[in-house]
């Protein structure tokens, strides 16, 4: 039995003596690494409460399947991306400490405020971490918008807060429906529109271009999967426990997550670098477990956060090595890179294909299960988008495996001379990621129960949780 | 399951001539074969298309490593438009009628004309963009064009079969003629199989036309595979006694021709690397075996006696005239007379002429090569002299679907028109061509005159292959329609659009000057209260 408050003070903790013993700061960073992969898997369902004062006045730690499930998936990733790309880590293993434990109280927390506190020291480490590639007029544009989404999240809960006098989770939706429509209108746009810049919905995301673009092996992984799971994830529980939406508000809230994902996918597809093309992709998968969230399938839509977290896990990471190692991540400049590296070219390859959810690969069945529910709900536009994005999504990743894979000009037949020069270092590590990750998804993708069964476990009790 | 059976037996012998060519490919060769078979076998709609999707990524991964890398995005891309569709359909069939099962769907779907209707058109896109009808088909000469040469044959005889099976479940096994009885009717159709006619026939014009164009051998079958695609999707969407049983028996018909074509023409690049009509000619001399594979599979395919091709066409037109479609029929006799100018076309100009001096030294393909191909050749004629053998199989399908059943008579093919007795034929042809043998060994041989033996007026010759006269072979008749719209340009066109608004989005809500997302943000929150006021 693991107190889950260990998840957050040991990386905290960590992070103060990694200060202090400068010398040690990479032993401190895996070893806290470490124990929070293990403590997520084994953490029990409780519910912990700080400081002595009870819920609803004071702050409790909620772990229930949702945030387990969250944690396991955020932690995992979180350790993969630091152990392949630890040549990354110089001199930030501070910072990382700190988001991993801003990362874990945000999947954690139970109330409202302490959800901001977590989110905005999680959002300074990102910027630090942002600045990894010298590039910083992304970073600067990430703070503003980082800042301004915080602001109104902040306002959002402000509003609440002065109305119905709690900030704790389970309160707040007990009582929520004292609170009057309008002024209830007012704070949950804000707080909508403050969680829209962290999760990347559309047009609250500008940042992401100039972060995820702009991203090594290191932070591109923890950019893409560690924070866009937790922020996804926090985004799923404020608006599908928390608060409840229908009538226009539901709507409008839809139709901005729906046109995140074909924007977003379309957008995706006029880029020619690999590492922009993923980030609008990310933008498009946010949307999508964004909808996923709104249109109540809370089920489908952890699945598909797990599929998206590792799938670009191994994408962002091998993408950032390429910028890293080769300079460039253009995909006419790489043609026929996976030639030289084939292992790490599996994992790209099957996390890709799993993405776009192509059968025999997990993706394909989180597709059909988001498919049948949404008919199931009468929904009949949204289903045929999400095949519509992707299908896009589709275009652009094959056409991108096709040039990594087969070198050769247009017309010609693909030949090795045609391979790019450019060539990956230190790839034991990368190709270890790739193949591990590669070979999970294709485990799970034959025994989906072994990430369902949390899933199926949290949905049969959220009667009673929260 | 009688007849999924036996529309994989059509299948199997064609699978059969796997090409020795050591290459990576092997893994995603077997994958996608494995993926078909599945696909014939599958007993419920999401096995169906979870192996109709394995074939469609596996060969994906095999078409790049050939001439094009665009090829495989565009062959993912059509492909996908038909398989979504598709799976939207049947995931919306799953949850209305709570089954994936085939024969549980449609017996629900016949009792519900509306909404078959709807399913009819989702469920056949799949099967019009694997059969490369118009208007998908423009992935068939990008894609079997550029293919590694021994997956041509694979893609053009095999996958695209594929697609005649989900047309023939959706026409046929959904009893179409009857669900749809108190619909629209067009010329004793109903509206829904009109359309499929009418697609049919304009792929086989469009594909006629393409294909008397194309300089490159494997473009030129590859639409030729446009224009019998039409043959067969017609002769599904009639769901009769005599044409049905033509465009089952087509599939198999133009499978074996497209994969001997391919296959005679992957020999040939095996040997001199090039598939361009006008880089080759005269290679009758140097390889007899791969001449001899590519006539029959061409008699084959332009429906001449005793091919089995002539069989099935025949009793498509059979189909056509009865119910007096002239318009489709017009259209399918058009084809016929086109095919004639392009499968000669690579006859002409590749076997026959003059053997270009650059190919003087080569051989034969190795006797492993050879072999498939004589196996396809050998099967085109037994099917074509007896015909009822097939056919036999095909009255089975058709008695399982409650559909007349084809009357064969020995060699001989009854129909309510006539009948077509393949035997006397084939003994006139033989007798024919024995006479021509004889003429050929009795009349003075002609002189035959090398490509350099020309008149130059002490020009030397720098290119030769502009001397060959199969350069620009069909040029006056090409003039007639060079200004054709294209359906290419269109998706271009549209593709063009979408990196457009990608570039759009990215500079409107992606720009590197924050202030754009927080006016952004700042018009969202405003829409928000103005249209948000109801919870």
């Amino acid at each position: 039995m693991i107190n889950p408050v260990l998840l957050i003070a040991i990386p905290l903790l960590f992070a103060f003596l990694s200060v202090m013993f400068k010398k040690a700061d990479k032993g401190l960073l895996v070893l806290a690494v470490l124990f929070n992969v293990l403590a997520a898997f084994l953490l029990k369902e409780t519910e912990v409460v700080i400081g002595g004062w009870k819920p609803p006045f004071g702050i409790n730690l909620i772990a229930d399947q949702y945030s387990i499930f969250g944690l396991i998936i955020l932690n995992t990733v979180f350790a993969l991306s630091v152990f392949s790309s630890f040549s990354s880590v110089k001199k930030y293993s501070t910072v990382l400490l700190v988001s991993l434990a801003a990362l874990n109280g945000m999947m954690l927390t139970g109330d409202l405020f302490n959800l901001f506190v977590f989110l905005e020291i999680a959002s300074i480490s990102a910027y630090i971490l942002s600045t990894m590639t010298k590039k910083f007029k992304g970073t600067f544009n990430y703070i503003i918008l980082g800042a301004l989404g915080s602001n109104l999240y902040l306002l959002g809960i402000i509003i609440l807060y002065s109305t119905v006098g709690t900030l704790n989770m389970a309160d707040m939706a007990s009582k929520i429906h004292l609170v009057n429509n309008n002024v209830l209108l007012l704070a949950l746009t804000f707080i909508f529109a403050g969680f829209a810049v962290e999760a990347k919905l559309m047009p609250f995301n500008g940042w992401v271009k100039g972060v995820y673009g702009n991203a090594n092996d290191l932070s591109g992984g923890i950019f893409a999967s560690a924070y866009a799971t937790a922020a996804i994830m926090m985004f799923g529980r404020i608006f599908t426990n928390i608060f409840v939406l229908d009538g226009t508000l539901k709507t409008i809230f839809l139709t901005i997550t729906v046109l995140t994902f074909i924007l977003g996918e379309i957008a995706a597809f006029s880029q020619k670098n690999i590492r922009s093309t993923l980030a609008f992709s990310s933008v498009g998968q946010a949307g999508l477990i964004a909808t996923l969230f709104l249109s109540g399938l809370s089920g489908v839509a952890m699945m598909q956060v797990a599929n998206h977290a590792l799938a670009k896990l191994v994408m962002f990471t091998i993408a950032g090595a390429m910028y890293v190692y080769a300079g460039t991540d253009n995909i006419e400049k790489l043609q026929g890179l996976f030639k030289k590296h084939k292992l790490i070219g599996f994992g790209f390859s099957v996390a890709a294909l799993s993405l776009v959810g192509l059968p025999i690969f997990y993706g394909f069945y989180v597709k059909i299960f988001a498919l049948s529910n949404l008919f199931k709900i009468n929904s009949y536009w949204i289903p045929a988008l999400i095949l519509f994005s992707s299908l896009i999504e589709g275009i652009y990743y094959i056409r991108m495996l096709a040039k990594l894979w087969n070198p050769g000009e247009e017309g010609k037949e693909s030949k090795d001379e045609y391979t790019t020069k450019l060539s990956l270092e230190n790839t034991f590590a990368y190709a270890v990621l790739a193949v591990v990750v590669g070979l999970f998804i294709l485990y799970i993708s034959y025994n989906p129960e072994f990430i369902t069964q949390g899933i199926s476990n949290y949905l049969s009790n959220i009667a009673g949780g929260m | 399951m009688v007849l999924v059976y036996s529309m994989v037996s059509f299948f199997n012998p064609y699978w059969m001539e796997k090409v020795i060519h050591p290459a990576a490919y092997n893994l995603f060769y077997l994958l996608s074969l494995g993926g078909t078979l599945g696909v014939f076998y599958s007993k419920d709609f999401l096995t169906l298309f979870i192996f109709w999707e394995l074939v469609v990524w596996s060969s994906m991964f095999i078409i790049p490593l050939g001439k094009s890398r665009r090829a495989t995005v565009v062959y993912y891309g059509i492909s996908t438009i038909g398989s979504f569709a598709m799976l939207y359909a049947l995931l919306l069939l799953n949850v209305k009628y709570g089954t994936f099962e085939i024969s549980t769907v449609i017996n629900k779907l016949s009792t519900d004309p509306k909404m078959a209707t709807l399913f009819f058109f989702l469920i056949v896109m799949a099967g019009l963009t694997k059969l490369g009808i118009f208007p998908f088909y423009t992935w068939l000469p990008i894609a079997h064009g550029n293919a590694p040469h021994t997956f041509s044959p694979v893609l053009s005889g095999g996958l695209v079969k594929m697609g005649g099976f989900i047309a023939f479940l959706i026409t046929a096994v959904l009893p179409t003629s009857k669900v749809f009885a108190n619909h629209l009717q067009i010329l004793n159709n109903p509206y829904e199989n009109y359309i499929l006619m009418i697609l049919g026939a304009i792929s086989i014009i469009i594909g006629t036309l393409m294909a008397i164009k194309q300089d490159d051998a494997k473009k030129l079958i590859a639409y030729s595979t446009v224009s019998n695609s039409g043959y067969i999707l017609i002769g599904l969407a009639m769901v009769d006694q005599t044409a049905f049983a033509g465009g089952v028996m087509h599939v198999f018909n133009h499978a074996m021709a497209s994969a001997a074509m391919f296959l005679a023409f992957a020999a040939i690049a095996y040997r001199t690397g090039t598939t361009k009509i006008s880089e080759l000619g005269g290679l009758i001399k140097r390889m007899p075996v791969t001449f001899t594979v590519y006539l029959i599979a061409i008699i084959s395919l332009a429906g001449i006696p005793p091919m089995s091709g002539f069989a099935s066409k025949w009793l498509i037109y059979q189909g056509l005239l009865r119910k007096g479609n002239m318009f489709i029929a017009f259209a399918a006799f058009f084809g016929s007379v086109g095919s004639f100018m392009y499968v000669f076309r690579p006859l002409a100009g590749a076997f026959l002429g003059q053997l270009s001096p650059k190919h003087k030294d080569i051989k034969e393909v190795p006797f492993w090569m050879q072999l498939p191909m004589l196996i396809i050749s050998g099967l085109t004629i037994l099917y074509g002299v007896y015909p009822g053998l097939m056919l036999k199989y095909i009255a089975k399908i058709q008695t399982s679907l409650n559909l007349p059943a084809i009357g064969v008579d020995g060699t001989k093919i009854l129909t309510p028109n006539g009948m077509w007795d393949s035997w006397t034929v084939t003994l006139v042809f033989t007798i024919g061509f024995i006479i021509a043998t004889i003429l050929y060994f009795v009349l003075p041989k002609a002189k035959s005159v090398d490509l350099m033996d020309t008149y130059t007026s002490a020009e030397f010759i720098h290119n030769p292959d502009l001397y060959h006269y199969s350069s620009n072979y069909y040029a006056p008749f090409e003039r007639l329609y060079k200004n054709h719209p294209s359906v290419e340009k269109f998706y271009d066109a549209i593709a063009l659009r979408f990196k457009e608004l990608g570039l759009l989005v990215k500079t409107w809500f992606f720009n590197e000057n924050p202030a754009f997302t927080v006016f952004w943000i700042s018009i969202v929150i405003t829409a928000i209260f103005m249209w948000g006021d109801k919870i």
